[in-house]
């Protein structure tokens, strides 16, 4: 009987699994088909020439560096950008969220620049920033790494896509407080900075964490549009472009392979952290 | 037991003289909630509420719990009943943080007080042991059912050791078998500890059964109508003549008092 069970539940996992494939496995089928029979790869590739790139992901391409390298300064970019973008939002949001004063003084200020696309910033930020990188911030010239490629104005635009869904997004946590929370906290003796520490931060945290989740996601748009924009020299954005200069159509399908599963994956990581520390939201009693 | 009651069985906990509320509504209109109420309460008295939906009981609750002040007349607290102290409230919904298990909730005001986390816990063990939630420390509210909430939100309130417990209507939302074990529940709560009890309900049986004293409220705006002693043994017998016979007497105050 166990077995049984056992083997039903396995060959029912292989067909949801194989459901869920089957779109993936017909579209690379047709791709294939229809490439070949095109028969010009530098327009649209077969399948099996992007996975022959995307099996080589050290391979140096000309002096834009790999698929792997130029991944990693981009994360390494957006990662900088987005904990910077994580600490001041947060900070602000819980601020203004807090006292009336700041927000009427903050806010219109915020509504203005709110709109406005990220990437209008880049060269504005090129020309304040030059292309000064993080190391040089910190009186290194030169260090021989990654980080030689994370430039202060790519930062900033970073900071900029990922600073206001976070802002917004905890504002409206903190300011969606229910006031029998604050109440019950301060009949049991909790004092104004208890009351932030222990009711505002932990009752706004399932907005805090949907806005970053938001935010980490226009982090990733961003940094792509941003490298491919003339004055940009590394990063997958880049290479991307690079190659389509050299109308290397197999080395842009997997750039987008990258990009597509790179995205997807931090999405996923976050909802688990999502999971993990606010079950309770949506089911307050 | 605090010493400064031990000796004072007529100590005043709450007096309110002449008191009134009002309220600006959203429209810009006074609304006037309470109007003139005259109340007092002793040392050990466990005071039922009673009266209609909407007619500022829970007005007077959060008068009480210093939550709100009152527009007109004087409410005072007597000496060892500080707000954020030594008062608790339990409220009707949203009684536990949902974001915290049941034994961090009950902690909440220990470790608000700068209590070390291991007595901490010990303290609030022993007070979901007394509430009959041995086992359930680490669930969150959501899993529990509304009569464990209560019971956990009581031992939330009781961690503090309040002088004065304020409930709001704390059974109103729990099946019949379920109100009746919390109602006994806090009756031996109630004679372990000595704690005054300001109790609101709108069921006339739930008040009776409950209170030394019942006051019948009226309104709006809300004003005190009759007051009952009930001096029936323990535990009391719905069922009994004198129980009934005052079930009608309250009840018929409460039909006079609503307007």
């Amino acid at each position: 009987m166990e077995t049984a069970k056992h083997t039903e539940n396995r060959s029912g996992r292989l067909i949801s699994l194989l459901t869920a494939a089957a779109p993936l496995l017909v579209l690379l089928l047709v791709w294939q088909l229809a490439a070949v029979r095109l028969g010009r790869p530098w327009i649209f590739p077969p399948v099996t020439r992007v996975l022959e790139q995307l099996a080589h992901p050290l391979r140096t391409h000309y002096a834009s560096g790999s698929l792997l390298g130029n991944t990693s300064v981009s994360l390494l970019r957006v990662l900088i950008g987005f904990v910077l973008a994580a600490v001041v939002g947060i900070s602000l949001g819980v601020l203004m969220g807090s006292a009336r004063f700041v927000r009427r003084t903050v806010e219109p200020l915020i509504e203005i620049l709110r709109p406005l696309c990220p990437i209008a910033w880049l060269p504005f930020a090129i020309a304040v920033f030059k292309l000064r990188t993080v190391p040089q911030l910190f009186g290194l010239a030169y260090t021989r790494t990654v980080w030689d490629q994370v430039q202060l104005g790519m930062i900033f635009v970073i900071f900029v896509g990922g600073f206001f869904p976070i802002l917004t997004n905890t504002l409206d946590g903190v300011t969606g407080v229910r006031r029998s929370y604050v109440l019950l906290a301060r009949t049991l003796g909790a004092s104004p900075a208890q009351v932030f520490r222990h009711v505002y931060l932990p009752a706004a945290m399932p907005q805090i964490l949907t806005g970053l989740r938001q935010g980490l996601g226009l982090c990733w748009f961003v940094i792509i549009a941003a490298e491919m924009m003339i004055g940009s020299d590394s990063g997958i954005g880049y290479l991307l472009m690079y190659a389509a200069d050299n109308a290397a159509m197999d080395l842009v399908v997997a750039a987008m392979f990258i990009i597509g599963i790179v995205g997807a994956s931090l999405n996923f990581l976050m909802r688990r952290v999502m999971h993990r520390f606010v079950s309770w939201k949506g089911r307050e009693v | 037991m605090r010493p400064e009651f031990a000796s004072d069985a007529n100590h005043t906990i709450l007096q309110l003289d002449d008191v009134g509320k009002t309220f600006r509504s959203d429209a810009g209109a006074d609304v006037t909630a309470l109007a003139s109420v005259d109340l007092t309460i002793r040392q050990g008295e466990f005071v039922t509420l009673v009266g209609a939906t909407g007619c500022g009981k829970t007005t007077l609750l959060d008068l009480a719990a210093g939550i709100t002040e009152p527009s007109a007349g004087h409410l005072r607290r007597g000496s060892g009943v500080r707000l954020g102290q030594s008062v608790a409230y339990v409220f009707q919904h949203y009684t536990l943080f949902p974001w915290r298990t049941t034994l961090t909730n009950v902690a909440f005001g220990l470790q608000m007080r700068g209590i070390g986390r291991r007595q901490a816990r010990t303290c609030a063990m022993e007070l979901l042991a007394r509430v009959g939630l041995a086992g359930f420390e680490k669930g969150r509210p959501h899993e529990l059912s509304g009569g464990m909430r209560q019971r956990a939100a009581i031992a939330q309130a009781l961690a503090i050791e309040p002088v004065l417990l304020l409930m709001d209507e704390p059974f109103g939302a729990v099946d019949d078998a379920t109100r009746a074990e919390l109602q006994r529940m806090l009756v031996d709560l109630w004679q372990d500890r000595g704690m005054t009890i300001l109790f609101v309900t709108h069921n006339i049986d739930e008040a009776i059964l409950l209170g030394t004293r019942v006051v019948v409220f009226g309104g709006p705006p809300g004003r005190v109508v009759r007051q009952f002693d009930i001096d029936l043994p323990r535990p009391r017998d719905r069922n009994m003549k004198p129980f009934t016979n005052l079930f009608l007497d309250v009840r018929q105050a409460l039909a006079g008092g609503l307007d």
